[in-house]
């Protein structure tokens, strides 16, 4: 293989790499708040604001139910307000974030929903207070289960960035639709698909075992 | 006479229609140790949920201290939950957290500093018996280091008030027995009221000084051991609650026996004593002076709380069986005729 080759799938890797992780990350900052307050506010739970909280839970399930693909398009003037361009690895981490906020919220609710009752009774009866029970039950106790769900939405805006780059986001997916569909260089092709599947095993990978850490 | 710690005042709960607790009333003493015994849908968690404040009952008083809990606003209420120690059947216990950081969690709600939290952490679990695990996390330990983990935890705050729900329902016949006298213990060392929620009238027989039984919401019985079974003839709503504990009828006799008396039959009987010194050593007096043939079928005597109980069940045969149960019924606390097994020469 050329270094010229070599060096255009690395640079694509990188670009990968920047847009599913910082998308990850917002997604994982914002999301989880709204699927700690969805929890919190759905029945018996901490607190009572049914009405608010089935509003966000609407909103939520409506971003789901956009494919992807076509977010990316009905969101461009956003993007262009945001990152002041539509086009580029940057750009495309605004999208990527606004489709992994509702993925990893919901994700985060069922793990957050299996937290035995038992032990917010506990901390409740212990005189904790709703804050308290947050901070010290609801999330360390989901930690393991919503690092699963951090590793499945890594992956997910893995394949989402692929899709990015049909619309010039950069990134492993526009150098194989690029190369290997407008070019017919099915090497490119299959070292992008090589390196994506590598990618997904080693994020799999950590998540797991970071995960069985965490379960003691 | 002193204060009550606790008071139960005309406590009633409905749930969608349904009576779940009917005029419950009751007042423990600082320092009692008390066991609340009912089938399942007795009422039993309700109650339990009122008592520690995290539920409020539709009517009536629940007075902790002589502080209404019913009328106090959420705020005060988890200030009063941390003077109240709870122990959970199935542990509760968080998992992401160490022992020690478990037991800590009390006093970490209650904002005491972080020295004085590990002091105490260290002083519980040396009074748990599990001095050395405060490392370890729950998922390492047996059923019956993690209700002693449990029970540390309760206890961590200084509690007024233990209460224990099904505190030992999960675990086996040996850790049962470790985790009560573990609870006698506390109670005798730091003379901590106790009360212990349970349906297996063997845990509160071994444990508890005074006895609640509730039955579909009611509170049918507040007494002790002796008090039960001396009206256990009585009262048919008691008598499941006892079957676990009691000499049973043996299965040949039951067959044989019929509930009509006739010509030569022995009656059989059911005979609870308690009181001082021995047993009255009726069988010996029976035969010489009613010249019977006397027979113990089931049962014998155990001590209660310090005081020797007799429960059996008894057979008495013979010419002048009459003038005997009557005698009988003269030394005995209680008695309860069963049936008649007819004569077959």
């Amino acid at each position: 293989m050329s270094p010229i080759i070599l060096n255009v799938i690395l640079h694509a890797t990188l670009q990968t790499l920047e847009m599913v992780f910082a998308s990850t990350a917002i997604s994982v900052l914002v999301g989880l708040p709204l699927a700690v307050f969805m929890i919190v506010t759905g029945p018996n739970g901490l607190y009572r604001l049914p009405i608010i909280g089935r509003l966000v839970g609407i909103i939520v399930d409506a971003l789901r139910a956009v494919p992807f693909i076509i977010l990316l398009v009905v969101l461009i003037p956003v993007t262009r307000f945001i990152a002041g361009t539509s086009l580029g690895t940057e750009a495309a981490i605004v999208p990527l974030s606004i489709a992994g906020i509702p993925y990893f919220a919901r994700l985060a609710e069922v793990s957050l929903r299996e937290v035995d009752m038992g032990l917010i009774d506990a901390v409740k009866a212990m005189g904790g207070t709703r804050l308290t029970i947050i901070r010290s039950v609801l999330i360390p106790e989901a930690l393991p289960s919503l690092i699963g769900s951090l590793t499945v939405t890594l992956i997910t805006m893995v394949s989402a960035s692929a899709m990015a780059g049909a619309i010039g986001a950069g990134g492993l997916g526009d150098l194989a639709i690029r190369y290997g569909y407008q070019r017919f260089n099915t090497t490119v092709m299959m070292d992008v698909v090589i390196v994506l599947i590598i990618m997904v095993f080693i994020i799999q990978m950590v998540g797991n075992s970071l995960t069985r850490w965490l379960r003691h | 006479m002193k204060a009550p710690i606790l008071e139960s005042r005309h406590v009633t709960h409905r749930f969608g229609g349904q009576t779940a607790l009917k005029n419950i009333s009751f007042s423990i003493e600082k320092g009692e140790v008390v066991g609340v015994i009912g089938r399942s849908g007795a009422g039993k968690s309700t109650l339990l949920r009122f008592l520690c404040a995290l539920e409020t009952p539709e009517e009536g008083q629940i007075l902790l201290d002589g502080i209404d809990l019913t009328k106090q606003p959420e705020n005060r209420l988890i200030e009063i939950r941390r003077h109240i120690g709870l122990v959970f059947q199935h542990f509760n216990l968080l998992t992401s957290r160490t022992v020690a950081s478990n037991i800590a969690l009390p006093l970490q709600i209650a904002g005491r500093p972080r020295r004085e939290q590990q002091e105490r952490v260290n002083e519980l679990l040396e009074l748990v018996g599990l001095a050395g695990f405060g490392e370890k996390y729950p998922s390492q330990l047996s059923g019956g280091q993690k209700q002693r983990v449990g029970i540390a935890r309760a206890l961590a705050a200084n509690p007024a008030l233990l209460l224990c729900d099904e505190a030992t329902s999960a675990l086996d016949p040996e850790s049962t027995t470790s985790i009560l006298n573990l609870l006698t213990d506390i109670n005798r060392k730091l003379g901590l009221t106790i009360i212990i929620i349970t349906h297996e009238m063997d845990v509160v027989r071994r444990f508890a000084r005074r006895i609640l039984a509730l039955d579909h919401g009611k509170l049918i019985e507040d007494g002790t051991l002796i008090d039960f079974l001396s009206d256990g003839g009585q009262k048919k709503t008691l008598q499941p609650l006892l079957a676990d504990i009691r000499p049973k009828l043996p299965n040949d006799i039951a067959q044989q026996m019929c509930e009509t008396d006739s010509p030569g039959a022995a009656i059989i009987m059911r005979v609870v004593h308690s009181g001082e010194g021995v047993m009255p050593p009726f069988f010996g007096a029976l035969a010489q002076r009613f010249t019977l043939d006397a027979a113990l079928l089931q049962g014998g005597v155990t001590t209660i709380s310090g005081q020797p109980v007799g429960d059996m069940i008894v057979s008495l045969r013979g010419e002048r069986r009459d003038e005997a149960v009557e005698f009988v019924k003269e030394l005995v606390k209680s008695m309860e005729v069963l049936g008649y097994v007819p004569h077959h020469p």
